[in-house]
């Protein structure tokens, strides 16, 4: 029975990072350029996609990293400069190309791949005994990589210079750029970090979970949840959603069932929307 | 610069060419009275979607029926033409395909591989004008008028693979988890008597959303009931992840996993670390080693080649389903709807599935119980001429 406990503690906890994991990517690009980003799920399979390339060109599963930043970076700076750049403070118009965007990748994905899943092998397999309850090693280098990223991105938004300038681009675009910032390129080195945060989740889920070019749906519905209830801008939001969401939607699929998980999320969700539009933590 | 121009002037003329050209193909193509004298039917399989997946080779199945029909002059002498149409579509816009099939495109009997809302809007809009197949995998228990099914119904995939599981691998405690609808559920009912009738119980039963992607809950009470057997009728993307999520866990080694959908491509999915230990249970699998299925797949092979989808039976009963029109009307003797229905019991064909018998508007076929090798399947049993369990008088 503890054991039980264990494991559905961790399950609980790993559903939580790995929310926050998926939604980093669309906390950036809809939290910091208020960009609609309805792309945001196939950028994940973008990530995902590459890993399964890298396992069919016969590479080790950990060239698939460096792999997602080039391929998520070239395409996330094409974007920026042919597409997004013209429509910032316009996000119902972001709204509509991104949707359209998410259609174009979909599809091509498609074209590439085929409508088929494809399998992703797990880079670790095995698993680790953590009081006397087994669990994945994979699940807990995830985890441990999350904490990484998430703690770097954090230490990195709140210490460093360039950090500074995006705040500042951010609360007065016109003054940012009158005292000699160069907006438009902080604005698309932002959407790029935004794109290749969510290929990585994308690249660090895949070997957990099913790759197909339609996969992206899942995750958008999810991010989007996150950044409701959390609020948008700002880190511990993202954390709080991602907390929120996942400790719900796994807490009552342990103690009741999976429906009334889900049911729970989309209550919460309308609720907050309704009484509480700005999330719980909103960047004045 | 002259010549340039010309060049494009020459260029336009020619693409103007072939695009009437295709027009015109095309035209002939929708035209029924061009086509006079053909057996038009319409295939309505999903061309989008969430099942846009099997698309392709339902398409591609259906095509090779109409060849071999037409090789052997077709039926009652006409010769088979296909229209097909989208039916990954909700059910008004299927209502809307399936009226304009009949009505526009004049066909003389609808094929279907679609889920049970699109084929209750179906059989909604034909009102048994036509003669309607009904192909895939269903919960059982549709007896409309001129509707004719041959898929597997849950009596025909469970009924004699849980003992057979019982006996051989001594699976007695069942876990149910499947998607919240109706098949998933009227085939754990099924499944529940058989479980009982062997002397073996249920120690769960959960039905999941759609959208749900995680599956660890359910692994917790999974490894808390102590299961030594799980029947999925969890269907595509959400089956791939719980069997990976399954398999991840550990359980592959001492849990026996029962699928009644898990087909070629969903295999593919979950992949050959995470399929040790599964059993899947359907009227077709794309490797049965008879000799109809060896042809069958020698020629879906040379007339798709290398880039040919993978075989599967949501797929290939697009092709019993031709096959059963061809059959019907031999032994009706004449295309007359009423002729049709009145001869129907007792017809009989070969196909790539063993020999099919229509009883009760449904098939007696060969069940076949499939373990994952890898990413392919092995038939380690075939239960043959299993009936549907079908009441229809």
């Amino acid at each position: 029975m503890e054991s039980l406990l264990v494991f559905n503690s961790l399950n609980i906890l790993y559903e939580v990072f790995s929310l926050l994991l998926v939604a980093l990517g669309l906390g950036i690009i809809f939290g910091l350029l208020r960009v609609m980003n309805m792309a945001h799920g196939e950028f994940i399979s973008l990530g995902a996609f590459t890993a399964v390339s890298c396992q069919m060109a016969g590479l080790s599963y950990w060239v698939a990293f460096p792999a997602t930043l080039v391929v998520c970076g070239s395409i996330g700076f094409l974007l920026e400069r042919f597409l997004i750049r013209q429509l910032y403070n316009r996000p119902f118009d972001t709204l509509v190309a991104t949707w359209g965007l998410s259609i174009l990748l979909r599809k091509l994905l498609e074209l590439g791949f085929g409508k088929g899943y494809q399998s992703l092998e797990l880079p670790l397999s095995g698993s680790v005994s953590i009081w006397g309850t087994g669990y994945p090693a994979y699940r807990l280098l995830l985890m441990g990589f999350i904490v990484i990223l998430v703690g770097g991105l954090t230490l990195w938004y709140n210490r460093s210079s360039a950090a500074m300038r995006v705040k500042a681009m951010i609360g007065n675009p016109e003054l940012a750029e009158s005292v000699g910032l160069n907006t438009q390129r902080l604005a698309c080195l932002t959407f790029i970090c935004g794109v290749c945060c969510a290929g990585l989740a994308g690249t660090l889920l895949a070997p957990l979970y099913s790759v197909y070019p339609a996969m992206g749906l899942d995750y958008l519905l999810r991010s989007f949840f996150i950044l409701v209830i959390g609020g948008v801008g700002n880190l511990w939001g993202l954390f709080t959603g991602a907390a929120i969401i996942g400790g719900l939607q796994s807490g009552l699929a342990v103690l009741v069932n999976q429906t009334a998980g889900y049911f729970a999320v989309l209550i919460v969700a309308i609720i907050f929307l309704w009484r509480n539009p700005d999330g719980i933590f909103h960047r004045a | 610069m002259k010549n340039e121009n010309n060049l494009n002037r020459r260029n336009f003329l020619l693409s103007t060419m072939a695009a009437s050209t295709a027009l015109a193909t095309g035209t002939s193509l929708l035209n029924p009275a061009s086509a006079a004298g053909s057996l038009k039917i319409g295939l309505m399989i999903p061309l989008s979607g969430p099942a846009g997946l099997f698309g392709p080779s339902s398409k591609n199945c259906a095509e090779l029926a109409a060849e071999t029909i037409n090789n052997r002059g077709g039926i009652m002498g006409r010769p088979v033409e296909l229209v097909f149409a989208d039916a990954g579509v909700p059910p008004a816009e299927a209502t809307k395909t399936a009226i304009r099939l009949m009505l526009s495109e004049r066909v003389d009997a609808i094929i279907g591989m679609h889920d049970s809302a699109v084929r209750a809007a179906v059989i909604g809009a034909l009102k048994a004008k036509i003669p309607y197949v009904y192909t895939p995998v269903y919960e059982g228990g549709e007896c409309a008028k001129n509707t004719y099914v041959v898929g597997e119904t849950p009596p025909q995939q469970l009924a004699p693979v849980i003992p057979w599981l019982a006996q051989n691998k001594g699976v007695n405690k069942w876990y149910m988890i499947g998607n919240d609808y109706n098949w998933p559920r009227l085939s754990n009912e099924a499944a529940k008597s058989y479980i009982a009738s062997v002397g073996g119980k249920v120690v769960g039963e959960q039905y999941l959303p759609f959208d749900v992607n995680n599956f660890d809950a359910n692994i917790a009470q999974i490894k808390d009931s102590g299961a030594n057997g799980v029947l999925i009728t969890l269907v595509g993307g959400a089956s791939v992840g719980f069997n990976r999520s399954f398999a991840g866990f550990g359980l592959a080694d001492s849990v026996y996993r029962l699928g009644t959908l898990i087909e070629e491509n969903t295999l593919l999915g979950i992949g050959a670390e995470n399929s040790k230990n599964l059993f899947s249970s359907a009227g077709y699998f794309g490797n049965i080693n008879t000799l109809e299925n060896q042809n069958f797949v020698q020629r879906f092979q040379e007339k798709f080649g290398a880039k040919a989808p993978v075989l599967n039976t949501l797929g290939q009963s697009c092709y019993q389903g031709v096959l059963l029109l061809e059959a019907m009307a031999k032994r009706a003797g004449q295309w007359d709807k009423a002729k049709l229905a009145a001869t129907a019991e007792g017809t009989t064909f070969d196909s790539p599935r063993g020999t099919v018998t229509l009883r009760n508007r449904h098939v007696d076929t060969n069940v076949y119980l499939a373990e994952a090798n890898g990413v392919s399947f092995e038939v380690v049993k075939t239960f043959p001429n299993i009936g549907s369990g079908a009441t229809c008088s």
